[in-house]
Parts: structure tokens; sequence; C-alpha cells
């Protein structure tokens, strides 16, 4: 039988494990934290392989005098009337999905059923916000350019 | 060579064919698969009229579900310039490709719908009473992973109706105050669907979510054996029999019969596949699954009041409702008469449930108008 240890004094051996306990706690949770937060950020893309926001359409004389022009690939309308040319865009401000032009009656979205004016603005809902209309330049190679992160108010006509 | 056989046999199952009692014991208790049962169960619990098997039922589609799917995955390949040539592959040039996309499509809306029915069996037999409060909670989680599973797995196939359904659920996610915009750009991986959207729902319907819920269906299961097994009446709660044969081959009978209807199902019905995704042409009417129809609906009086408030609402009643009814009479018995104001109150919620999606799925024409089904 060999005599028990003696205790070494109390003080040092308990700062000892706390600092231990102290240490090993926030080495635990900073490295998870720093994992967690790299894995978080990592998965908000910060290059999007997306059309650009700012494009042709086409040149003026592609949309005739009095027409409404479909371009769907873009997701919008090209109106030509005699004040000038607007650009309306196609995607329902509800859930998103494509409107459709009826002449003379504005447009209709095939999903939730809103009915919106020519201009944009809603005529019966369940949409709450008006289809945005695209800022429109002529460019120098005499292009109509739209660009879709400005948007326009109800006036708004390019003369070209 | 028999010795040879039987050692083999007992390496690896311990016990053999069990036939006298103390065997029916051990039985359960040697084997990894049926260690998740007791050794001996309520005699209530068995009654089919009680359970309705639903909640076996769900796990066993659960599993033909990742069968099914990882078959698929060899063919599938989640690129928009790919999904849909290789949906084609599947259903054409793949020997049982149709047959396994069927079973998986079909297993898939089956899975929704008995989900559903597992927790309306819950409330009416009034099972997620205290000590059960916590697995109901699990339970709710799980039905929204189904859920996640479902629409995660509706835009792989990159057909037209794949691609607005997406189009439709994501602008709803963006409707949620503060931080929807930012989990829809998440979710997509930029603003549209196109490649980024694709590649994420497909890794969360292949792996995270899949992963998710093996991890709950594990706590369910090993919460339904803490909480003292499946519940009953008092008066019922200490009569039981041997988990070998009587639980056992209840169980296998149950897959038996899942088997067969997928099978049948799957063999004589197609799974759709509409045109490959046009984002310029929404189709008329554009609807999502059917399982989403009734949220469509809802939608169509007001995105924030239908894709909000409304699903928000009963998804945290759903989680609040054991903590605030812990009322312990009524457990064990279908539609038990002191329980007569909440059983009315949740039958009502479930039959609205069931007419807004009938009224989406069969109610709605072009330009969400409304029109008669004959």
């Amino acid at each position: 039988m060999s005599p028990a240890p003696p205790h070494p004094p109390a003080a040092p051996r308990d700062s000892r494990r706390r600092f231990v306990a102290v240490a090993g706690t926030t080495g635990l949770v900073a490295g998870a934290l720093g994992l967690l937060g790299a894995l978080a950020r990592s998965i908000v893309p910060d290059v999007l392989y997306e059309p650009p926001r700012r494009f042709p359409v086409g040149r003026p004389r592609d949309f005739p005098p009095g027409s409404v022009t479909l371009v769907a690939e873009r997701r919008l309308f090209v109106f030509n009337t005699p004040e000038g040319f607007s650009v309306v865009s196609a995607v329902c401000t509800h859930l998103g999905c494509n409107v459709n032009h009826e002449p003379g009656k504005g447009f209709a979205c095939p999903c939730h059923g809103s009915t919106f004016e020519e201009d944009g603005r809603v005529r019966t809902g369940p949409a709450a916000w008006p289809l945005p209309r695209f800022a429109l330049a002529l460019s120098r190679r005499g292009e109509l350019v739209v660009d879709t992160r400005r948007t326009v108010g109800p006036d708004f006509r390019l003369k070209a | 060579m028999r010795t040879l056989g039987r050692r083999l046999w007992l390496s690896v199952f311990r016990v053999g064919w069990p036939r006298t009692r103390p065997q029916r014991l051990r039985a359960m208790l040697s084997s990894l698969v049926l260690h998740v049962h007791p050794t001996r169960v309520r005699a209530h619990v068995l009654r089919p009229s009680y359970t309705l098997g639903l909640g076996l039922v769900s796990f066993y589609l659960f599993v033909i579900l990742t069968v099914t799917g990882l078959a698929l995955m060899l063919y599938y390949v989640p690129h928009p310039a790919a999904a849909y040539r290789s949906m084609k592959d599947i259903e054409y040039a793949v020997t049982f490709g149709m047959f396994l996309r069927n079973a998986h499509r079909w297993a898939a809306h089956g899975m929704v719908a008995v989900v559903f029915l597992h927790m309306c069996r819950t409330f009416f037999t009034g099972a997620y009473k205290p000590p059960r409060e916590f697995n109901w909670v699990v339970g709710v989680l799980l039905m929204l992973l189904t859920l996640a599973l479902s629409f995660t797995g509706y835009l792989l196939p990159w057909d037209q109706l794949a691609f607005w359904a997406i189009t439709v659920g994501t602008a709803i996610v963006a409707y949620f105050p503060v931080l929807g915009p930012q989990v829809r750009y998440l979710l997509l991986g930029g603003h549209e669907i196109g490649q980024a959207a694709l590649l994420r729902f497909y890794v969360l319907h292949c792996l995270v979510l899949p992963l998710a819920m093996a991890f709950l269906v594990a706590v369910h299961f090993w919460r339904v054996r803490k909480d003292g097994g499946l519940s009953a009446p008092p008066d019922r709660l200490h009569r039981r029999v041997l988990a070998w044969p009587h639980l056992v081959f209840r169980e296998l009978l149950v897959l038996v019969l899942v088997l067969v209807v997928v099978h049948a199902t799957a063999l004589l019905f197609d799974a759709p596949l509409e045109e490959i995704a046009d984002a310029t042409r929404t189709p008329n009417p554009a609807k999502a699954p059917w399982y989403f129809l009734g949220l469509q609906e809802l939608v169509h009086y007001g995105a924030i009041f239908g894709g909000v408030v409304v699903p928000t609402g009963l998804v945290l009643a759903l989680l609040a409702l054991p903590y605030v009814d812990t009322h312990p009479r009524g457990v064990g018995v279908w539609f038990a008469p002191e329980r007569r104001v909440a059983n009315a109150v949740f039958a009502a919620i479930a039959v609205a449930v069931v007419a807004v999606t009938v009224v989406g799925t069969f109610f709605r024409g072009p330009n969400w108008a409304w029109v008669w089904p004959w």
C-alpha cells in the first residue's frame, strides 16, 4: 500500500484547470464559428453568370409605329407610340410569371390572374405593384438600349 | 455443409429462427434492424384501425424514394443544358428507367399525402399529449422536410412545369419580411432560375434534405420508444404481446402492400414530362405541384396573406399545439368525446386545406379564372 499522493496546494491547480477549460472552450467555439462562418459566407455567390442588366433590344425601325413588341428573351415589351418609345417589364410583380399583352386591354398574368393597364399600372390584383417601366436610351450605334436597373415614370418616352 | 451454413447464420444473427419465447425476446435484441422495436408491444397499437399504419407507410415510401432516387442519380445531369435530355434518356434509353422515375414520382406524391394523414391520425387520437409533445414537433418538422424535398425535386426535370412552379414558389419566399429576398437569392444562387439554382436544388434534394430527414426519422423513432411506445388509453396500457411475431410480421405485411401499390401505380401511370423549360413562355395556367395548389389558390387572394401569413400561422400553430393543449384526457382513442372542440377545430382546418387544394387543382383555368372541371 503506497500512501496517497499529497494534494498540491488548491489555488494553482484550480487556476490551471480553469485556464485549460477557458482556453479549450474558446478554441472550440472559435473554431466552430470560423468554420460555419466561412461556410455561410461561401454559399453567397460573388460572381453571377447572368445576362447583363443593360442591353440593346434593336433599332428603332425594328418596331413599327403604333406597335407593341414582346422581346421574349429579355422578358419586356417595347411600345412605339406617336409620343415615342417606352419599355414595360413582362415579369408580373406578383410572383414572377410572364404577363401576356392583350391589345387595347393591357396585360394579364396567367398564373394568378393579375391584370395591368397598358402603362403598367395595376388594374386588378393580386399584384400589389405596377409593372416597372425601364429607362431607355439611344446608343451611338443607333440601337435602343434598355437599363433594367433604372425605372422611369409613366410619362417617360424616348423620341427616336 | 449444414453445420457451416448454421455457423454462418449464427455468426450474423446470433440466434436461430426464433421459436420459443426466450428466443423471440432475444431475436428482437440481437439485430440492428429489429432492436429498434421493443421486445413486447402493446396489443392496442397493433390493431390496424388504430394507427392505420400511416407512419410506417411514410417511412417505407421514404426508403423507396431513397433507393429509386439513387438509381436515377446515375443518369441525371444537373445542368440546364443537359438536365432535360438526361430525363429523356431515363425515360427512353435506360431499361426500366421510366419505371424507376414513375415509382419515384408517385411515391413522392404518396408520401406527401400519407404524412399529412399520419398527422391527422396523431391529432384525432390525441397522441401528441404529454409525454409526446416533442415527438409531435419532430413530426411537424418531418412534414416540412417532406414538402421541401418534393419542392426541390420538382425543379430537376427542367421542363415547363418544373420551371414555372419554382418561379412561383421562390417568388413567394421573397415576400417574407426582412430576409425574404436574401433567402431567395441564396436559394437560387442569383437573381434568376438558371444553372446555379438547378445545382443548389439538386444538392438540397439529393444530399442535404435526405440526410436531415434520416436524422429526424431516427429521432422520431427513438422518441416513440423513450415516450413509452405508441399512445393507448389508460385501461389498455398494460396488455402486451411479443413483438416477434406480432409486430414484425404486421410490418412486413404493410411493406408488401406498399410495394404492390407503388409497383402497380408506376406500371400503370407515367410521370408527366412537359416541354423543356422556357423562361420566355409562361404556360397558361401555370400551376404548382398539387400539394402547393392550395397555397397558390391563397396566393391568388394576396401574396402576403396567402404566401406568408396563412402558412406561417399554420406551422406555428402546429408547433405550439402540444404545449398549449396539455390536458391528458382522450388519449389513445379516435375522436374522443372529451376532445370534441379540439377535434372540430382541427377537422375544420384540415378540410379547409383540402378544399383550397381541390379548388386550385380542378377549378382554376387560364389566367387563374374559375372553371368547372366537368
